[in-house]
């Protein structure tokens, strides 16, 4: 009987610990997310998103076997890639972005639209810090990413999204423009609306920037 | 209950005293790494340093643990700490990982044009954008250190070579005839389209043993590997109109042009200094497939036909009438597939080819056949295997079957030749500072029957953080010239050595280049007719020939670019120096060759005016004076061309209407209307001198391209 009792209680408390870190991991994620949110989109500070792609990154050594935490370091870095100084320091952070989209690629094991979403937008950062040159090599990846991302999933919201911007702000000179943007925006929004998240730190954003620039297409 | 054991579990972790661990993250020689992550391993625990690579973060472990720093391009720092009680001043000092800031790459000798490399000092852009270069490859590599240009032949010129001394090479396969056929004293076109290439490399010696039978330089041109842009494009100018058509799905694209040119209305135009029976009249096609069977693989197919049908009154002071007719008409087909793959995460990498070309030259001097056809069929693999720590060895062989006919005056001479070479090659990194490439090539030529041995050397030292020194020598053999060949089987390859020494500068958006160079010529086939010199340049040499030739070139090149100083102004200056003298061909003495000129400068400016959407380029440059051969002086080759000016400018204006892309440029030659001389040649007496020119002196182009793209409009299938 006390054997029993030892049994049940070493269970009870393992079940405890397993519940206690998921809750910590959870709460650790959603205070990072928030963080992220919470950023200033039109003039994002380079030290802020530094120390959130920081605590991403510390999540995601601790939880080797999460996806997410590499996935939400990678954007953090993404991000820092359009707002780096010079495009030594950008194609740094991009670079970066990249191997730990390879590492969650790695943990994922099968193909995954929201990875296969940031791999395009990751694509677009890195044309947009030296367009004259890149706009060849990463508009094909761009496209090819957000191809494969719409054969696994094409209700993700994001992939309009992220199309309609790569128009947007493309000149009109080069087929791109506020006017072609809105259709893509429009249908982005719309798939935003039905658009459910699996839990609550999985992807989910890019609906603010798109009512925004459909604000801006009027 | 669960929840009272979870509570109890919670407690003595929440009980336990926060500690604070603070320190500095610096690189190693002590400078503070800003946005460092820092942390104890296994928990999320952790800080972001500041300006100051100052961190501090509280941490509710005990005992020990590990601490972590991660900083992005350095190497990740790991260390057990105590965690007893606090932990400050911690000095954290992090290891720069290798990049391309802090590692060599071996430049000596190479001037790339690239996408690929951040270091590139030229794009492919550039190609198209130079005023001057006509949008010819050949074009702009002219005004590159180390080239110069000779108005009067096609080819690259490179430090002290003649035009044949350079091969042009097509994802690895050696392009026979780049040129459309040459003329007497009008230089030709490429006939590539610099679009079709992503990168482009540009030795001027030294270069990789993967490539031989060039005594003096290669061009290496890599073509692209898809096409992004479905859908139709226009180009219409002054000379000839096109239509181009890509089409491109997930792994696979395919590409198709289709040209007509006729030179008439633009020659009515613009004044020719060329009496035209029949202005060049041009057509063309090319065919591009590409597949991606695998991951890493890509299948390139490409097919050109194109022809050309001209016919003219060229200056002959040696027939009574002054002038020679000629009749030219040119077909020309080349082929190439390439296969290229890599396994294991790039471990091994697999380049193959097989390229096959007929060129068909049917021409008359005054009626008389002058036929020349010519085909080469060639093979080649090359695979490199990665080593430890960056360093790579490569080996590979091609092979090469070539037919050549060659009517002289009616009589028809044929010449066979197998070509084959087997290369390895290895770069090793010793450092991250020194690096080096070592290589050796060897070629059998069945026509001669002969073998060589050719090894190559190169190492590269980085002396700053932007700034390198390198070094290349190295030996490099070619078959002789075909035209003496055709008499003689017994001549031997020329050889040429090379010495390079070169420092550049590199650092934001600003490139400081100078290069030295030794080259030493050898075996070079001299001819001995007993009779005067010659200085026909179409002449065929009939005389008797032997290998004891030789001669140097020796000189000092320099470029700078900005792209910086002047918000959308990119320019850049070279000057290239040479002296060269050469015991060869028909000379009785050693001399510097004609196609030498000893000073060659130019100025290229680009200026993009947002606003208006237009590229303004302009581009100067000037060649000192080359020798020619004066009968009358009893110094050979002792007078002096004047020296040759030109300044040319162009616009290009990106347009849109209604959706689609419409590029309009504008291009005028020879601003000045300089009237430039490029050699002097004599009546066979002697005694009449006339100047040998370009083929129009100040002279326009106008022209436009227009992409209908399908990306252009927004189709209904994208919803």
């Amino acid at each position: 009987m006390k054997r029993l009792f030892t049994t049940v209680l070493m269970f009870a408390l393992s079940v405890c610990m397993v519940w206690a870190q998921n809750e910590k991991y959870t709460q650790a994620m959603a205070d990072g997310i928030k963080a992220l949110n919470s950023i200033d989109r039109a003039n994002p500070d380079a030290k802020t998103l530094q120390d959130i792609a920081n605590r991403f990154e510390r999540i995601a050594v601790a939880e080797p076997k999460e996806w997410l935490p590499k996935y939400y370091a990678a954007y953090s870095n993404v991000i820092l890639g359009f707002v780096g100084s010079s495009l030594n320091e950008k194609d740094g952070y991009l670079d970066k972005a990249n191997a730990l989209l390879k590492d969650a690629e790695a943990l994922v094991g099968k193909p995954n639209d929201e990875l296969e979403i940031l791999k395009a937008y990751q694509s677009q950062i890195h044309l947009a810090a030296d367009p004259m040159n890149r706009w060849q090599a990463d508009g094909e990846k761009f496209a090819g990413f957000l191809a494969s991302a719409k054969s696994i999933n094409a209700e993700n919201p994001r992939i309009y999204y992220l199309e309609g911007s790569s128009l947007f702000f493309t000149p009109e000179e080069y087929g791109g423009g506020k006017k072609v943007a809105k259709p893509l925006l429009e249908k982005a929004k719309e798939k935003f609306t039905a658009f459910k998240p699996e839990t609550a730190i999985h992807p989910d954003w890019g609906k603010m920037e798109t009512e925004w620039m459909l604000s801006q297409t009027n | 209950m669960k929840l009272f054991y979870c509570l109890l579990m919670l407690i003595p972790t929440a009980a336990l005293a926060q500690k604070s661990i603070q320190g500095k993250v610096t690189d190693k020689k002590g400078n503070a790494l800003p946005g460092a992550n820092v942390f104890l391993k296994g928990t999320y625990d952790g800080g972001t340093t500041g300006a100051d690579g100052i961190f501090s973060f509280q941490t509710s472990q005990k005992d020990t643990g590990t601490l972590a720093a991660s900083y992005v391009g350095y190497e990740v720092f790991e260390a057990k700490i105590g965690l007893k009680e606090n932990v400050s001043d911690l000095s954290i000092k992090l290891e720069e990982l290798a990049n391309e800031l802090n590692t060599v790459v071996i430049t000596a000798g190479a001037f790339e044009a690239s996408d690929d490399k951040r270091m590139a000092m030229l794009k492919p852009l550039d190609i198209v954008t130079t005023a001057g270069a006509a949008a010819d490859i050949t074009g702009a590599m002219q005004f590159l250190p180390g080239a110069q240009r000779v108005g009067e032949q096609e080819g690259l010129f490179v430090r002290g070579g003649s035009g044949q001394e350079t091969k042009v090479v097509i994802d690895g396969m050696i392009v026979q005839n780049p040129f459309f056929s040459s003329l007497p004293d009008v230089q030709s076109r490429g006939r590539f389209n610099p679009f079709m290439f992503k990168g482009t490399s540009f030795s001027t010696g030294g270069y990789s043993a993967q490539y031989g039978q060039a005594l003096s330089s290669v061009l290496l041109l890599n073509t692209t590997d898809k096409v992004s842009n479905n859908g139709l494009g226009i180009s219409l100018n002054l000379a000839n109109a096109g239509l181009n058509y890509d089409y491109a799905t997930q792994n696979q694209s395919v590409s198709a042009v289709v040209y007509y040119g006729n030179l008439r209305p633009l020659f009515k135009l613009v004044k020719q200094n060329v009496e035209w029976l029949h202005e060049p009249e041009f057509k063309g096609s090319s065919l591009t497939y590409r597949l991606k069977p695998t991951k890493n693989g890509v299948l390139k197919v490409y097919g050109m036909y194109s022809d050309s049908d001209l016919s003219m009154n060229s200056r002959d002071p040696s027939s009574e009438s002054g002038k020679m007719n000629l009749v030219l008409r040119n077909a020309n087909a080349f082929t190439t597939s390439t296969y290229s793959d890599s396994w294991k995460d790039g471990l091994w990498t697999l380049n193959s080819g097989f390229s096959y070309s007929r060129n068909k030259d049917k021409m008359t001097f005054d009626g008389v056949n002058f036929d020349r056809f010519d085909e080469r069929t060639q093979a080649r693999v090359v695979l490199t295997r990665l080593l430890t720590g960056n360093n790579t060895i490569l080996f590979g062989g091609e092979a090469h079957a070539i037919n050549l006919h060659n009517g002289v005056n009616g009589q028809l001479y044929h010449l066979k030749d197998r070509y084959a070479a087997a290369f390895v090659e290895s770069e090793i990194y010793i450092t991250r500072e020194l690096a080096g490439r070592i290589g050796v090539r060897s070629e059998y030529s069945s026509v001669i029957g002969r073998a060589n041995i050719a090894p190559r050397l190169s190492f590269a030292y980085k002396t700053g953080r932007y700034s390198q020194i390198s070094v290349a020598a190295g030996q490099f053999y070619q078959n002789p010239d075909y035209k003496y060949l055709y008499r003689n089987k017994e001549l031997k390859f020329e050889r040429a050595d090379h010495l390079i020494i070169n420092y550049q500068i590199i650092k934001n958006q600003r490139t400081f280049r100078v290069e030295t160079f030794y080259k030493n010529y050898g075996q070079l086939v001299r001819e001995f007719t007993g009779q005067k010199y010659d200085a026909d340049p179409y002449r065929f040499p009939w005389g008797a020939t032997n290998n004891g030739g030789d001669g140097y070139a020796r000189g000092l090149d320099f470029f700078w670019r900005d792209q910086k100083s002047i918000k959308n102004l990119d320019y850049w200056v070279t000057y290239s120096f040479v002296d060269s003298k050469r015991l060869f061909q028909q000379f009785a003495q050693s001399a510097t060759p004609t196609f030498i000129s000893n000073h060659n400068v130019s100025l290229i400016t680009k200026k993009w005016f947002e606003k208006a959407k237009t590229n303004l380029s302009m581009t100067y440059a000037f060649t000192r004076g080359r020798p020619y051969y004066n009968p009358n002086n009893d110094q050979f080759l002792k007078d002096r061309t004047p020296a040759v000016h030109n300044v040319s400018i162009q616009a290009s204006k990106l347009q849109s209407i209604k959706g689609n892309l419409v590029i309009f440029y504008a291009t005028v030659d020879n601003i000045l209307n300089t009237k430039n001389v490029f050699t002097y040649r004599y009546t066979p007496d002697g005694k009449t001198r006339y100047a040998v020119g370009p083929q129009s002196y100040r002279s326009f182009f106008v022209g436009m391209q227009i992409m209908l793209s399908r990306k252009a409009t927004v189709d209904k299938n994208d919803f």
